[in-house]
């Protein structure tokens, strides 16, 4: 059958447009600018959804962005050596609190960040971690913009895990629809059906949220053998825990 | 048990929707083609399941890959839905069947919400959307409905977005079928069963879970723009399979109780426990399309001794609705597993 | 040196008073609620009821009052906001909204609490009167709310205690309380536990976690010596508890391990000393499941001390859990507190300690067959820390639920509190030789039908707020 088409050339430009520079221009510096003032946003809390459930509570992630104080190679040296410095002990408490996977530390930019996957709750897993590394902890954060009014850790226990948590990422979640889920939760909107939403406002939506929340976490993130504890997986493969 | 009366009506809001009558084909996944092959389990597949094809042995398997949407015209590339339908065919002679399709979630959780879904998504005339009102969109920050297909006049996508739009329960479902696309091949997808089911281990311990068929040469899609390729499917799969064979991974996960175990609309989350269960192998597109692409009858509910249906009232309805639909065709009758008296 | 005058009296002491009544109130007139408190503390006689401190001389008191208030309470009274943001996260967002954690879901949901725990937002002030008769405890609430203008009475909860200490479930309880460096003398009474800091239970002291403090709100008359309190009101499933008891004992009974479990004659002394007739071998398994679900037979002999038969002679409380020991890792005493038992999270030994203050209500079952509709029984539950967050918090959603501190129970919640599934709970029940017997289908004995979360404030603290 000959395809027939009702396309003109006007329809071909406008389904363009968005790709050119001058549309990107506009987006950019006129409307995203209005519709984040039309339509505000709050930012979205870090770390992983609250659940009850079992298996979301183990090899849970963390994504840690700190902007450090000194922005320049100066700075980010300080920022490697305080890490370097601190190997015994960072080692000596990651083995002992027994419940993190996977840690490391890593510096993207002006930014020191932590990514880790941990098993069971934040405040808990920070506390723990208070307790054994707390001095690798001042050093660090000594370093970070703001990191002075949380520090010394120790003395600031609950200020630090509140501090962390608000540098800790937003974690998109893995479907369109429960972002839209998140965003509705954050304004006291449960509701299931009958509503009357517009799902066509997703990108829009999803474009404020990210400027909200400047950096995210993209999805909860891919696990090989998920459900399981640190310490499952070493007495399992016979390593002892 | 869903009323044959039921069952009737969902076949008939089907057919209802359909753009021209399709005679004694299947109203939805009208076009599909038959394939051979084999599953042979992993060895933790057993400890799971006690069913005969999860043992270890190789397991014969009778395959139907479709399209979902319905009627007599082919458009492969067209956005859609594709269907993988497995039966594992077991030693006694009976089997057990496994439907899955490329969408992980549906969009109704029961059947009255399938009813509300079939008036409101009806087949209605789908336009290229005015230029205007695209600026417009993009001034607010939407994107516009997409261009119709080439030669396509008629669409549901129009009354599926307001049902979604209603009912956030549907929200994911469709938004998944809308930007599902076309794959570039049958064996370069995903395929979900959707439901849970329940599987049950040599200890006696229950499961629920869901299956996904992970395609081993991995997913690709055509690209967008290639909306007009057509009728390529079938050719592909074929010369594929003289080829080499293609594989796929059926890979099980397990529900956690606080999980919507009879809710198909909701998905669960990455962090529960995946059980590699197996490797399908797909040998040959049988020879006999007529036999074992059409008139093959696949049942939702034809499962082997050691997995259970669960409460999915969507699964409940399909027994009903896929029987009613198959003796309005002519399709192969339903045999029971063993363990049930009667045998047609 | 800590003036132990300045505490209420029911954080570092049981008063051992067998009738307890909670006032749930509301703040209906500010100024008078202030003055109200400033009564409490002023030593007056039949005006409002005095609070109990921490000593009391020479001569004990025929009743005890103490309060307890939440962050609205502080709120109302017109604590400066300053202050009210020095108070930590849990204590802020209160009880219900922290339900996720401690496993409030389902049955427990905070959707489901019955009034007055359905407004959390109106409760204000939880005032605890201890007694040992109902009249005492009329009369009490009367004075308390003689003047009718400081407080809208939102509702009331009774508990009262059994003989021997005897609890729902049958378990002999107020064992173990934690002993304190600067108040308990380490000579008497060992408990094969190190003496916990002062600060486990008073904010202001050293914490159990070297060199780490909780944040004191300020000014520190208003922080300093004051503690908090997760006060739960627990309904418990006696009936289904001793029917899960029948259906263990009678699977137990057709396993080919059996004899491991309940060596043949073993019945005969289990059942004398929990005086059970006729002591049958079923009877006998009823108490071995029943004690390895809690951790000590239901006389209080802990396991940890005598695994096979209960054994009154024995020291309840001077043990601790070493690889040795029978106790099951998924014990209730032992996910409660792991002494020094190895643990993953190794830091945190001893460091999640809780003072335990709590009261039966409702009446005792008698027998095991229920006629009608079975009234509701459970536990007026106080837990008592520092630190909401790092002690009772901590141990309801690591340790109690999910049970994070051993990978050979992690994935399975706490038999006998936790918020268990029938459909997918377990249980290990340890034998002699090393195997488990794995235990399924646990439902849920304790719901939660009401709590809140209170702070605690020292007498100073009382008079600070209400010179507000």
């Amino acid at each position: 059958m000959p395809i027939q088409s009702d396309e003109r050339p006007i329809d071909r430009w406008v389904d363009g447009l968005p790709e050119t520079r001058f549309f990107k221009f506009v987006a950019k510096w006129i409307l995203v600018p209005f519709w984040a003032w039309r339509k505000p946003v709050k930012p979205l809390p870090g770390g992983p959804h609250p659940s009850f459930q079992r298996g979301d509570n183990v090899q849970c992630m963390m994504n840690l962005i700190m902007p450090l104080k000194n922005k320049s190679p100066v700075g980010r040296a300080l920022a490697a050596m305080a890490i370097a410095q601190n190997k015994d002990a960072i080692y000596a408490g990651l083995n002992n609190v027994g419940t993190v996977h996977f840690a490391r530390f890593v510096i993207v930019g002006d930014n020191i960040c932590m990514f880790s996957v941990y098993d069971g709750d934040f405040t808990n897993y920070i506390r723990d971690f208070i307790a054994t590394i707390g001095s690798v902890f001042n050093a660090v954060v000594e370093l970070v913009e703001d990191g002075e009014k949380v520090i010394p850790c120790e003395n600031n226990v609950e200020a630090f895990i509140q501090w962390l948590h608000e540098r800790d990422l937003y974690q998109v979640p893995d479907t369109p629809t429960d972002f839209l889920r998140d965003q509705e939760a954050l304004n006291g909107d449960r509701a299931v059906s009958p509503v009357n939403d517009d799902l066509t406002l997703l990108p829009r939506k999803l474009v404020l949220q990210l400027r909200a929340n400047a950096n995210v976490s993209l999805g909860s993130g891919y696990r090989a053998y998920p459900g399981f504890s640190a310490a499952q997986v070493r007495e399992r493969l016979g390593l002892g825990w | 048990m869903v009323e044959k009366s039921a069952a009737e009506r969902l076949v008939q809001a089907i057919h209802g929707n359909l753009p021209a009558p399709v005679g004694d084909r299947r109203p939805v996944h009208t076009i599909g083609m038959g394939v051979k092959g084999e599953f042979v389990a992993s060895d933790a597949a057993r400890t799971y399941c006690i069913a005969e094809h999860f043992q270890g042995q190789p397991v014969p398997v009778s395959m139907r890959f479709s399209n979902g949407l319905g009627g007599l015209v082919e458009h492969d590339g067209w956005s859609d839905v594709r269907g993988m339908a497995v039966r594992f065919h077991l030693a006694d002679g009976t089997a057990s069947d496994l439907i899955a399709t490329t969408l992980g979630e549906f969009f109704v959780r029961n059947v009255e919400d399938f009813f509300e879904f079939s008036n409101i998504a009806k087949l209605q005339p789908y336009q290229r959307r005015h230029w205007l009102l695209k600026i417009f969109d993009y001034l607010r920050l939407k994107v516009p409905p997409r261009n119709p297909y080439p030669n396509e006049t008629e669409s549901v996508d129009a009354g599926a977005l307001d049902y979604a739009n209603r009912h956030r329960f549907s929200q994911l479902g469709i938004f998944q079928v809308g930007a599902i696309g076309a794959p570039e091949s049958y064996a370069r997808a995903s395929y979900h069963a959707v439901h849970t089911f329940w599987v049950t281990a040599p200890d006696g311990v229950r499961r629920p879970v869901r299956f996904s068929w992970q395609p081993v040469a991995g997913v690709r899609n055509i690209a967008a723009a290639d909306v007009s390729r057509d009728k390529y499917l079938f050719k592909e799969l074929e010369d594929r399979l003289k080829r080499w064979p293609a594989r796929f991974m059926l890979m099980m996960t397990i529900g956690e109780e606080g999980d919507a175990l009879d809710d198909c609309t909701k998905p669960w989350p990455g962090t529960r426990l995946r059980v590699a269960m197996g490797t399908l192998t797909l040998t040959e597109v049988a020879e006999n399309q007529e036999e074992d692409g059409e008139r093959i009858s696949f049942n939702p509910n034809r499962l082997a001794h050691g997995i259970d249906p669960s409460g999915d009232p969507i699964l409940k309805a399909r027994l009903e609705a896929y029987e009613f639909s198959r003796d309005k065709r002519g399709g192969c009758p339903f045999k029971w597993r063993q363990d049930h008296a009667d045998t047609k | 040196m800590t003036d132990f005058a300045d505490v209420q009296g029911n954080i570092l002491r049981g008063y051992r008073m067998p009738r307890v009544r909670y006032l749930i109130l509301e703040v209906a007139d500010r100024l008078a609620a202030r003055r109200w408190l400033a009564a409490s503390t002023s030593g007056g006689g039949y005006g409002v009821p005095q609070i109990t401190p921490g000593h009391w001389g020479d001569s004990r008191p025929d009743t005890c009052f103490n309060i307890g208030l939440t962050y609205e309470g502080l709120r109302e009274l017109g604590t400066p906001a300053s202050s009210l943001a020095m108070f930590p996260n849990e204590f802020i967002e209160g009880m219900n909204a922290r339900a996720l954690k401690l496993g409030d879901v389902g049955r427990s949901a905070p959707e489901t609490w019955p009034a007055p725990f359905n407004e959390p937002e109106r409760i204000h002030l939880i005032a605890t009167i201890y007694a040992a008769e109902i009249a005492q405890l009329d009369d009490v609430q009367q004075r308390a709310l003689a003047d009718g203008k400081a407080w809208k009475l939102l509702g009331t909860r009774e508990g009262c205690s059994f003989p021997d200490d005897i609890v729902h479930f049958g378990y002999r309880d107020n064992i173990m309380q934690p002993r304190f460096e600067g108040i308990h003398d380490p000579q008497r009474h060992p408990d094969g536990q190190p003496m916990a800091p002062l600060g486990t239970v008073l904010l202001g002291h050293k914490t159990n976690l070297e060199g780490l403090l909780w944040r004191v709100p300020e000014p520190k008359v208003l922080g300093h010596n004051g503690t908090f309190n997760a006060f739960r009101v627990l309904k418990q499933d006696v009936v289904g508890f001793e029917k899960y008891l029948d259906q263990a004992a009678s699977h137990l009974l057709s396993h080919p391990q059996v004899d491991e479990v309940l060596p043949p004659g073993d019945e005969v002394k289990i059942c004398q000393v929990l005086s059970i007739t006729p002591p049958t071998r079923h009877a006998a398994l009823r108490e071995v499941v029943a004690a390895n679900l809690c951790g000590r037979w239901r006389d209080g002999t802990p396991l940890a001390l005598s695994a096979d038969v209960p054994d009154p002679s024995v020291d309840d409380a001077n043990f601790d859990y070493d690889h040795n020991s029978r106790c099951p890792y998924g014990a209730h005493i032992r996910r409660c507190n792991p002494r020094g038992g190895k643990i993953v999270q190794r830091v945190a030994n001893n460091s999640r300690r809780l003072v335990r203050r709590g009261v039966p209500y409702g009446p005792r079952l008698n027998g095991t067959q229920p006629s009608g509709a079975e009234p509701e029984r459970g536990l007026l539950g106080n837990f008592i820390g520092a630190s909401l967050g790092a002690q009772f918090e901590a141990m309801s959603c690591d340790w109690l639920n999910l049970g994070l501190q051993d990978p050979r129970i992690t994935g399975s919640n706490d038999p006998i509190t936790g918020t268990n599934d029938p459909e997918t709970s377990w249980f290990d029940l340890p034998l002699k030789s090393g195997s488990t017997i794995r235990l399924r289908g646990l439902p849920e004995f304790v719901s939660t039908r009401g709590g809140a979360y209170t702070f605690l404030p020292s007498l100073s603290a009382i008079r600070y707020l209400g010179s507000l």
